[in-house]
């Protein structure tokens, strides 16, 4: 049976040329979901823009009209930039060695390109009265990182202070917000950083005792768009095999 | 075929019942337990087991019955509960008037309660272990929002006990994750806030409409209570390979009442 209240409403998803992103994209289109993408790396059938500026997200949002489904992937450890859009994800970075440069461009990828898309499309989604976010948080801002450094673990944080205050704001016209923290889930980018590879001892401590795979995050974001997801709002979603179990 | 066992299924307009015709179309054999026997009628697909989940002894024999059957078990969801009618001589009557808190609830009220939402679920996933751990499965338990926040003086209709031992099955939830992750199960739970269940309905004929049982309708955040439907599809979505990578999870379906 399939999930229910998918088939023929339209999403936009940011983040979408690799990983995660690209597998929603697939997943949303199977579930028969008209797909906009979009993400600053150009990659074919991708609308380009970097969401860190105002104006590119004003010139999206001319493009894509208005979407019942916004899954805000864009973000990641390394902040991208239009010159150098699918950085390399680096190793683990302690406290002191985080400049004030890299800070404001991981905040800025995580939180701000977030901040900047549920601005432009929610009043849209308000109008019609009918909407479902899914933003992405990570387990680093669920029980802290010791990989991917403080940077990246406060811009999750904020996005899960920012996915409970739209909850409420949105909520009485009929949008539910919510967000998604993956745990270590394997992709390709991920898999070439130092701590990628993860040990079979950290793989055999989490509970399902396997590395996650971007269709696991996939299926979540269909349930939390479907019939199943109508009365979740301000909720955080763990997918992570069992690592972190929540607050 | 996959085969799936859900407690508290009988009430025709209860979240169980609802869940029980959807594992049906997901191409499962379904039995159902409860002591309900009037509702059995209603499930006619399903295999209908007389239980009192609140006694182990049922609820072995429930099991046995699922398994001489159809020889395996995949999905076991534990809808099972509340806080009034859950025993067989009150299971059809009206919620009792007044607020039962933790300071004023007989200890009759607390044993009752905490055996029908928290024991039974220790019951039936004890007896539910050995076979879904043979080919790996789901397990779906069903708190509620008064384990996040518990239940405000002057509430209707639920009670303290009630709100501790919700908690109690949360806590069991993220226990029995780990026990049973190595062999493929998975275990988690949906938090409902207030749903439209046949529950609240009679709820409501008491205290008129804009009470519910955790508290007043208007302070949710939708602005609406949720709907059966949603939290079936929910607890369905949870036995599904959609969540194929969440264990130990307390999904919170609460129209933004409360964000854990």
């Amino acid at each position: 049976m399939p999930l229910e209240g998918l088939k023929g409403r339209r999403a936009l998803v940011t983040g979408a040329a690799s990983g995660i992103g690209a597998s929603i994209v697939q997943r949303l289109k199977h579930e028969g979901i008209e797909v906009l993408a979009t993400d600053i790396h150009p990659a074919g059938g991708l609308i380009a823009a970097d969401l860190t500026d105002a104006d590119d997200v004003e010139k999206l949002s001319a493009q894509a009209g208005t979407p019942d489904f916004l899954i805000n992937v864009a973000g990641g450890p390394a902040a991208p930039t239009r010159s150098e859009t699918l950085p390399a994800i680096p190793g683990a970075i302690a406290l002191e060695d985080v400049k004030e440069k890299d800070w404001n461009a991981v905040i800025a990828a995580n939180l701000t390109t977030a901040f900047l898309v549920c601005r432009e499309f929610a009043p849209r989604m308000k109008a019609r009265r009918f909407g479902r976010i899914v933003n992405f948080a990570s387990i680093a801002a669920r029980r802290g990182s010791d990989r991917v450094g403080v940077h990246y673990a406060a811009a999750k944080g904020g996005i899960i202070g920012l996915t409970k205050t739209l909850a409420l704001e949105l909520g009485p016209h009929g949008i539910t917000v919510n967000a998604i923290a993956p745990g270590f889930i394997k992709t390709p980018r991920i898999a070439a950083a130092e701590w990628g590879n993860a040990t079979p001892a950290f793989i055999n401590s989490l509970p399902l005792q396997r590395a996650g795979k971007p269709d696991d995050i996939a299926g979540v974001v269909a349930m939390l768009c479907s019939e199943a997801g109508g009365y979740v709002s301000g909720a955080t979603i763990d997918v992570n095999g069992g690592w972190y179990m929540g607050p | 075929m996959k085969v799936a066992m859900v407690t508290g299924a009988a009430k025709p307009d209860s979240i169980g019942h609802e869940v029980a015709l959807r594992l049906l179309k997901e191409g499962m054999q379904v039995s159902v337990a409860d002591l309900y026997e009037e509702g059995f009628p209603s499930l006619r697909q399903c295999t209908c087991l007389r239980c009192d989940v609140s006694d182990p002894d049922s609820v072995q024999a429930a099991m046995d019955a699922v398994i001489s059957r159809f020889r395996r078990l995949d999905v076991l969801v534990n809808c099972v509960g509340g806080s009034w009618g859950i025993t067989r001589k009150d299971l059809l009557a009206s919620p009792p008037l007044g607020f039962r808190g933790l300071t004023n609830c007989s200890l009759d009220d607390w044993r009752t309660i905490v055996a029908a939402n928290l024991d039974s679920v220790f019951y039936c996933a004890r007896a539910a272990a050995p076979h879904l751990k043979k080919q790996g499965g789901a397990v779906v338990n069903v708190a509620s929002v008064a384990a996040r926040r518990g239940i405000p003086p002057g509430s209707e209709g639920s009670s303290g006990p009630y709100a501790v031992a919700k908690a109690g099955v949360m806590g069991l939830t993220r226990q029995l994750a780990l026990e049973l992750g190595p062999f493929g199960v998975r275990v988690n739970c949906v938090a409902p806030g207030v749903i439209a269940s046949g529950r609240l309905k009679r709820v409501m004929a008491l205290t008129g409409k804009e009470r519910g049982p955790e508290g007043p309708l208007a302070t949710i955040p939708m602005g609406r209570v949720g709907t059966v439907d949603e939290c079936a599809a929910l607890i369905v979505a949870l036995c599904t390979d959609d969540t194929s990578y969440m264990t130990g999870v307390t999904v919170d379906a609460n129209g933004a009442s409360y964000a854990a």
